[in-house]
């Protein structure tokens, strides 16, 4: 497998901005070195009386001159740097988002919502910070230290005194080897606590009815404070590092600072060298100390983002398993017969199997119903049809070819789809109708919403179908979603429908009207309904029975019920209520 | 399940665009309302000025020593090599001084700061908790999670970055134009020119970068929004080969935020920089002012010297500080949000309690209610378990959600001690909100609803909820082991009376089901479990804190049939000796109940049993006759062989 390499990727296409940005950076710090430079400068002619007040005002010009350049230039690379990384950011997310949804459900599924958005938010985030601001800051000061001691040995301070006032000041990164990752490690432990605080808030929230039907609260609340307290708990551990960490920089730059006061002021005393050089030695160590704080910084964002930049490209690596194979054909469905055969399935090798040589044939415009109970293995049977999970190759086919050797687009294109959960999104109820070509007209949208039962209701609100749903929109009641949810799949007017449990949440009456909508809408096309409720399926050409994975009867509505079995045991209970049930079955 | 009638709440569809970041920033309020949390700590915080002075001190105590390393020695010629051995070792003395109280002062901040942090986040959570469902229907849950969250986080951020620089930074400037003045008034003087400078820049700026960070924000979030929901609604995007339009809508947000990106990085460094700028152009200033005077022989070199070194101190505390405004900035909208939040009175409380008769020893049943309200204590006397008779009456009952269209109207209905009744009627006759009423998730617009007599307003919440237990139609449940989900975290009720509960109602089967039985651990999303599971599950919390009327949601989605008995047989044991009311929509269920209502439209349109509506050949007979089917049905029906 061929791994991702976002990184490397991007260098070959930015260099040219990287290039650029660090000679900005060259440029400004070559300027800025000169600063102390001319400070020690005025300082020398002072002392030798050589300075007049012309020379005075055209030093202090020169060096307002140097402090522009320095911050104008440094500006221009930073800008340049902050604006190449946000792009890098923009296009690994736009990357990110597409290998998610070619991704199949297994990897979703294994995954979590939670999961992928901190990929693709703070893993994002955090390579892009290293390779930003990370860059700007170390080359800043690896240019700025450089630069100042090439100056300062040019400016004829012996290198023995400059090494030795520097020194102190190179343990700095010493200590950020020694203890960024500890401080790594303690924030994300804080930042763990706090997610598992936000967990329990949101937990609580959804039960909110429970948490006050059975008067719970307090017990509720010790819970949710037992979260808070584990988030004091790893700040305070955290500070205890971070704070020392902090106050040790400053403390190196000082101790740099004695001892240039010390062996240079003896220097200077000696006559060894100027009072001038000892000022601008003093002002360069002082100069050096914060851009080494930076290389702090630096050193942290990095390690953060080896790990971030790790999962991005493993997840970059990871290969959608449901993809078009070889080339892909595309076929007609309007004649197409679906048959599948001998289907066993299976999530993972080594499980249980969840369906068992499964076979049946659906001939062109004909309806099957299929039932069971939960876990029999229907749902998963819908999507091995929408290849949503691969099936076996040779398992299912539609007219004569193998749905594997099928382009994903002309599969899914033409077989319409409600899914169980009836999920919207958070836009206006025309978008989520019109899913499958958002720009269709209004006029189809209603048409949709009129099949589905569910125009009434859209109309009788303010903003029709424009209304919006979600979080900050509409909620709609569990039958209304899944009406609308029903109009989606039906817009799709494709040859082939399934119906997965899409009416469960509506009640009898609109239940019945769906159902005989349904039967006219999708008269002489092919329809899989699959159900809990005889009600939806009776009316099949045939309906097959599945149980742990295995058809276990099939046949119409009225021969399955003139004969014992799952499907009779079925209906009794549904339509008589249990105690009319024959009781067969299960146990 | 919320009831039909969704709340339309055009404000927050306003809001829609801005995030959440609505309220003004109201700042001498949200810090008084800090200053008030930090009042127990105030030792503490003084010891954090201590040192902030202490090590703020041995910093700016540097360069003076380097002033009189050259004016003394350098300058004067003097070679004291003993004297300078001894200014090197007292910097380097003041320096582990600045190490030591720049360690205490962090760790002491931090530790006010988070115990303040904690103390608002419980008492937020314990707030929203308090709230009655309108305000759960009312805010969205995102929001809730924001306070609680990001909000509190803003707080925590206000004293790690804000509070810890405004002293820190705040003493620095201050002590540096203190030790200016000592050195040379005139000098100083031009310097504290800079601060209306450095003031106006910063003013200049603050709304600009105000704008563009929550413009960033706003769009972020929205980009945020939209991926967590394609994520979750993955397999309907795939299964409608919609892949490429949601690319091109991602792409959409993702260069939106990518440009207000760029207007924020643009403006914060535009401000960096000009400080900078203003920064150098002053120290060229006092370079070429100074450099007279000591040409003049009015200054000293020295003096010169240690100037230009705090102007450079001096701006680099004032660029932090100003730094801190969007954080302060944040903190402060934070503080305004939560006290929004926190000063919202819950719509539902208890009436002030009245004599309270001094609880009897209810021993674990009844755990004396700790932070909840607090009336919850007092008055359980007359509603202990063993002298409830669970009768009900709702009379002359109305109510609505918005105040506008009327969901319950004039509905009056009594319901013996231990009866049982079946509520049935479409969608949105008010089957739920009939239910939540009693739960007192609502309260009545008008009339009252009593129980033995007694209006549940009268009736502590914590009371009444322990006598009205509730099976939702989804049941909701906890990340936690099977035997909290159903004990409800209550360590109080031991282990085994679980297990009794479960066995009771058939529950057992799912720790059977599960590979570690009853630890097995269980969450909201992903448990794995049906909703008829799940029902069984809150069955068995009702077997556990029994109380005396259970009232059920029946699940109507996604049952297999298996399911359905063991949901009946839970339901059959659970109903014994208590009051139900169940919002019907099985046969087996409807048939069973004593007595069936046929609600419509907030009313109450027919009741009676099931023979008896189905010969009335009313709506009740109509909506038998479509949920049995038509041909199956009737054949089946005992006694009423009406054909249609």
């Amino acid at each position: 497998m061929e791994r991702a390499t976002l990184l490397k990727d991007f260098f070959r296409k930015a260099w040219p901005a990287y290039l650029a940005a660090f000679g900005f950076h060259f440029a400004a710090n070559l300027i800025h070195v000169c600063y102390p430079q001319i400070l020690g400068r005025i300082t020398d002619r002072l002392q030798a009386g050589a300075l007049t007040a012309g020379l005075l005002a055209r030093e202090a010009l020169v060096l307002l001159a140097v402090g522009a350049g320095h911050v104008v230039i440094g500006a221009a690379g930073m800008l340049l740097i902050m604006y190449t990384g946000r792009t890098f950011e923009k296009q690994v997310r736009n990357r990110l988002f597409w290998h998610f949804s070619r991704l199949g459900e297994r990897f979703h599924a294994k995954n979590g919502v939670g999961r992928l958005l901190n990929y693709f938010m703070n893993d994002v985030t955090a390579v892009r910070e290293s390779i930003a601001m990370g860059f700007n800051a170390a080359t800043n000061a690896v240019m700025l230290l450089a630069a100042s001691v090439t100056m300062m040995v040019l400016a004829g301070i012996p290198p023995g005194l400059v090494a030795a006032s520097v020194l102190p000041l190179l343990a700095i990164p010493l200590f950020v080897v020694r203890f960024g990752p500890r401080i790594r490690d303690r924030s994300l432990d804080v930042q763990r606590a706090l997610g598992e605080m936000t967990e329990t808030a949101e937990e609580q929230f959804g039960g909110i009815r429970v948490t006050k039907s059975f008067a719970v609260e307090p017990i509720m609340n010790a819970r949710f404070g037992k979260t808070v307290e584990r988030i004091r708990e790893s700040q305070l551990r955290l500070v205890r590092l971070s704070a020392f960490f902090q106050a040790v920089v400053p403390f190196l730059g000082a101790a740099s600072l004695a001892v240039a006061i010390v062996l240079g002021g003896r220097m200077a005393v000696a006559g060894r060298i100027t009072l001038g050089h000892f000022v601008s030695l003093t002002l360069y160590v002082r100069m050096l100390m914060h851009p080494l704080q930076q290389i702090g910084n630096v050193v942290n964002a990095i390690q953060r983002s080896r790990a971030s930049l790790e999962r991005l490209n493993g997840l970059l690596s990871e290969r959608p398993e449901i993809a078009d194979i070889g080339r892909p054909g595309d076929v007609s469905f309007g004649q197409a017969a679906l048959e599948v055969r001998n289907l066993t399935f299976r999530y993972g090798p080594g499980e249980r199997p969840v369906l068992r040589n499964v076979s049946f044939r659906v001939e062109p415009g004909a309806t099957l119903g299929i039932t069971g109970r939960t876990g029999s293995g229907k749902t998963t049977l819908a999507k091995l049809i929408l290849r949503l999970i691969d099936p076996p190759p040779g398992t299912i086919r539609i007219g004569d070819a193998d749905i594997r050797e099928l382009s994903l687009e002309s599969l899914r294109t033409q077989i319409g789809y409600v899914p169980q959960d009836g999920f919207l999104f958070s836009t206006t109820i025309r978008e989520n109708i019109a899913f499958h070509k958002r720009d269709e007209e209004l006029a189809a949208v209603e048409r949709a919403a009129r099949q589905a039962c569910i125009y009434d209701s859209i109309v009788r609100m303010e903003h029709r179908f424009d209304t919006r749903l979600g979080e900050r929109g509409l909620t709609l009641s569990g039958g209304q979603r899944q009406r609308v949810s029903l109009a989606r799949g039906l817009f799709k007017n494709a040859p082939i429908m399934i119906l997965d449990d899409s009416t469960s949440a509506v009640d009898a009456a609109t239940e019945q009207a769906v159902i005989e909508s349904l039967r006219r809408e999708r008269k002489n096309r092919t329809t899989l309904i699959i159900s809990h409720r005889i009600s939806a399926i009776k009316h099949a050409d045939e309906i097959i029975v599945l149980d742990d994975g295995e058809i276990v009867q099939r046949g119409t509505h009225e021969a399955l019920i003139a004969r014992p079995g799952l499907y009779r045991t079925f209906h009794s209970i549904q339509e008589e209520g249990s105690r009319f049930a024959t009781g067969t079955g299960d146990s | 399940m919320r009831p039909a009638q969704a709340i339309h709440n055009w404000q927050l569809d306003q809001k829609a665009d801005l995030g959440l970041s609505a309220p003004k920033p109201r700042y001498v309020p949200a810090f008084r309302t800090l200053v008030g949390y930090m009042k127990p700590h105030a030792w503490r915080l003084c010891a954090v000025v201590g040192c902030a002075v202490a090590s703020v001190m041995s910093d700016l105590l540097q360069p003076y020593l380097v002033k009189v390393a050259i004016d003394d020695n350098l300058m004067a010629g003097r070679n004291d090599w003993r004297a300078l051995i001894a200014i090197g070792g007292a910097y380097f003395l003041l320096s582990v001084a600045g190490l030591a109280f720049t360690y205490l002062q962090g760790n002491l901040l931090q530790a006010i700061g988070q115990s303040v942090v904690a103390k608002i986040r419980t008492q937020l959570f314990d707030h929203i908790l308090k709230q009655s469902m309108r305000y759960f229907d009312r805010m969205s849950r995102g929001g809730l999670i924001t306070h609680i969250s990001s909000d509190t986080e803003a707080i925590s951020q206000f004293f790690n970055q804000v509070l810890l620089s405004l002293i820190r930074d705040g003493f620095t400037v201050v002590l540096i134009l203190a030790m200016m003045f000592r050195l040379d008034a005139t000098l100083a003087l031009y310097s504290l020119l800079l601060l209306p400078a450095v003031s106006a820049v910063a003013a200049a700026f603050r709304s600009r970068m105000r704008k563009t960070y929550q413009l960033a924000r706003t769009r972020l979030s929205r980009m945020v929004a939209f991926v967590a929901e394609n994520l979750s609604g993955m397999s309907i995007v795939q299964a409608f080969h919609q892949q490429k339009e949601q690319q091109k809508r991602l792409e959409e947000l993702n260069e939106e935020y990518f440009r207000a990106n760029l207007r924020e990085i643009g403006t914060n460094v535009a401000f960096g920089r000009t400080f900078e700028l203003l920064s150098n152009l002053f120290i060229a200033f006092i370079t070429w002012a100074g450099g007279r005077a000591v040409v003049g022989h009015s200054l000293e070199f020295g003096v010169l010297y240690a100037f230009i070194a705090y102007i450079r101190q001096f701006f680099q505390p004032v660029s932090t500080i100003t730094q801190q405004w969007n954080t302060l900035q944040a903190a402060t909208v934070a503080v305004t949000r939560i006290w929004d939040v926190l000063s919202q009175k819950p719509d539902i409380t208890d009436r002030a309690t009245r004599g309270s008769e001094g609880a009897p020893d209810e021993g674990r049943t009844w755990p004396a209610e700790g932070g909840g309200s607090s009336a919850a204590g007092a008055g359980l006397g007359r509603f202990s378990p063993e002298r409830v008779k669970g009768g009900i009456v709702f009379d002359r009952i109305s109510f609505s959600y918005d105040g506008v269209v009327p969901v319950i109207r004039d509905l009056d209905l009594e319901i013996a001690p231990g009866e049982m009744i079946g509520i049935v009627g479409s969608t949105g006759a008010g089957k739920s909100s009939l239910i939540s009423l009693l739960c007192r998730f609502y309260d009545v617009d008008e009339g009252s609803i009593r129980i033995d007599g007694t209006d549940i307003r009268d009736i502590p919440q914590a009371v009444l909820h322990r006598l009205v237990g509730l099976v939702q139609q989804e049941p909701f449940l906890y990340s936690g082991s099977l035997i909290d989900n159903v004990r409800l975290f209550d360590e109080s009720v031991p282990r085994e009376d679980v297990i009794r509960a479960c066995e009771l109602v058939g529950a057992d089967m799912i720790a059977k089901k599960m590979r570690n039985g009853y630890d097995a651990r269980l969450s909201g999303r992903g448990s794995g479990l049906s909703a008829g599971e799940r029902q069984l599950i809150a069955f068995a919390r009702i077997a556990v804190f029994r109380p005396k009327v259970l009232i059920l949601d029946e699940a109507s989605a996604n049952l297999d049939s298996h399911t359905e008995q063991l949901l009946q047989h839970a339901l059959d044991v659970v109903s014994r000796g208590r009051t139900t009311i169940v919002i019907a929509h099985r046969l087996s269920t409807v048939r069973q109940a004593d007595r069936i209502i046929v609600m419509s439209r907030g009313r109450i349109a027919e009741q009676g049993t099931h023979e008896q509506l189905l010969s009335r050949r009313g709506m009740y007979w109509e909506l038998y006759r479509l949920s049995v089917g038509q041909k199956a049905g009737l054949t089946n029906i005992p006694e009423s062989g009406e054909q249609p």
